[in-house]
């Protein structure tokens, strides 16, 4: 495949907004540690991914998912993360990839699964840096273009307005009746993140739906479950709590859909 | 997998839109309180800072013995927060002749776990000053919590 094809792939997309993040985001911060990160990030999620494809004999493919992983992980750690934490999320988060699967696909989206377990091992906090948090509220604006091309490129505009709509609306009943943190969680950094989630890490396409209307249930799933989560502890995991509820779902549909059809093979050829 | 219509596009964005902005206003009278808090922290730690307070209550307590001069610091238990885009920290600090003696986190309202600072309030102690080290991937805690120890020194200024 030429660069110039690759480019126009899903994958292309999402790995060319996460680098242009990546350089606008360091010199926005002024800060080369997210570059060192991202970099440690994506050489550990790359080597494992290798390794494990080798291990498990599966035809050469290029290791774009392990970079784009490892890219979203560094660009959501905090840049003073130590490397050694930052490469250990990244290899997490390709274990995932490669072993909580069904059919060969992941049930998790792996950079949510390596960030929730690297949270709840390592204790780390998320700062949203490559969604531009700190940064003049204008750069809000990078986020939106690059979300709305990737989300078009790869037709999940479904789950997206869902997730956004559902988040929003709760969270506005959240501030109406004074429940729980509202405020933070619509102003930056916090909808940065909330943005950066909704376009690049639910679309994911391995762990989320394609149907229009599996789509728009698994947006809603995702932000209720998450926001239940903010609403009722506040933090900052609970984005990827969600995601990784919405990402179960998913899959019990998927095992149950596949089920029904076993067992309607099996009643067709009995019945003949 | 239908590509979606631009005409939809439009309307979802608009309706999300809508939704996020009703959100918006109708929190922001706390919005409003919680930066007007922030900036009343800010311009008392401006005022303080010019005055020629750097938080070293132990340079300072040696410079006072030097001069033979009155306690600087009130005794007793004062209250400080410190708050940031992240959330908010309130300490309790105890001063005894000029020796800061004791400090707790008496509310934690950050967005990330208590247990990375939980090292601190020793530190203060052990410096005898507001001014600890940033713990690597907690820099928005270790902030509002120096800044809450500072708001709780500032406090405890004899006049």
């Amino acid at each position: 495949m030429t660069l110039k094809k690759w480019i126009k792939t899903p994958k292309g997309y999402v790995a060319i907004a996460m680098f242009a993040f990546l350089i606008i985001a360091a010199i926005g911060y002024k800060d080369s540690h997210g570059i060192k990160n991202a970099f440690t990030a994506v050489f550990a999620g790359v080597i494992v991914d290798i390794i494990l494809n080798i291990i498990k004999r599966r035809k050469w493919t290029l290791p774009e998912g392990a970079v784009i992983t490892g890219l979203i992980i560094a660009l959501i750690l905090s840049t003073a993360t130590s490397i050694l934490v930052v490469g250990a999320t990244a290899v997490f988060a390709i274990l995932s990839k490669h072993f909580l699967v069904y059919k060969k696909k992941p049930i998790f989206n792996p950079a949510a699964f390596g960030l929730l377990f690297s949270f709840l091992f390592f204790k780390t906090g998320q700062s949203w840096w490559g969604a531009f948090g700190d940064l003049s509220v204008w750069t809000i604006l990078f986020l939106l273009v690059g979300g709305y091309m990737v989300a078009n490129r790869i037709h999940k505009f479904p789950q997206v307005f869902s997730f956004l709509g559902t988040t929003f609306v709760m969270l506005a009943l959240m501030g109406y009746f004074n429940i729980g943190d509202a405020v933070d969680a619509l102003r930056p950094p916090f909808i940065n993140g909330t943005l950066f989630f909704a376009f690049f890490m639910l679309t994911d396409p391995p762990t989320s739906p394609a149907k229009d209307k599996d789509q728009v249930i698994f947006g809603f799933l995702t932000a209720a479950a998450g926001t239940l989560v903010y609403a009722a502890f506040g933090g900052l995991i609970y984005l990827f709590i969600g995601l990784c509820l919405g990402n179960l779902y998913t899959y019990l549909k998927k095992r149950s859909v596949s089920k029904s059809m076993v067992n309607r093979k099996g009643f067709i050829s009995t019945h003949r | 997998m239908v590509k979606m219509d631009k005409k939809w596009v439009i309307l979802c964005s608009t309706a999300v839109a809508a939704a996020y902005t009703s959100g918006f206003y109708s929190t922001e009278t706390q919005a409003v309180k919680m930066e007007s808090a922030q900036h009343n922290q800010i311009s008392l730690h401006t005022k303080v800072q010019q005055s020629g307070t750097t938080g070293n209550i132990a340079n300072y307590a040696l410079n006072q013995q030097n001069k033979k001069a009155k306690q600087k610091y009130k005794d007793g238990t004062f209250t400080g927060s410190g708050m940031n885009r992240r959330g908010d920290i309130q300490v309790a600090v105890t001063l005894r002749k000029d020796k800061i003696v004791d400090v707790q986190i008496s509310n934690w309202g950050m967005h990330y776990s208590e247990s990375d600072v939980v090292d601190l309030p020793g530190q203060v102690i052990q410096r005898q000053s507001a001014n600890v080290g940033i713990v690597s991937g907690a820099t928005y805690s270790t902030e509002a919590f120096t800044d809450a120890v500072q708001d709780a020194i500032n406090q405890a200024q004899n006049s």
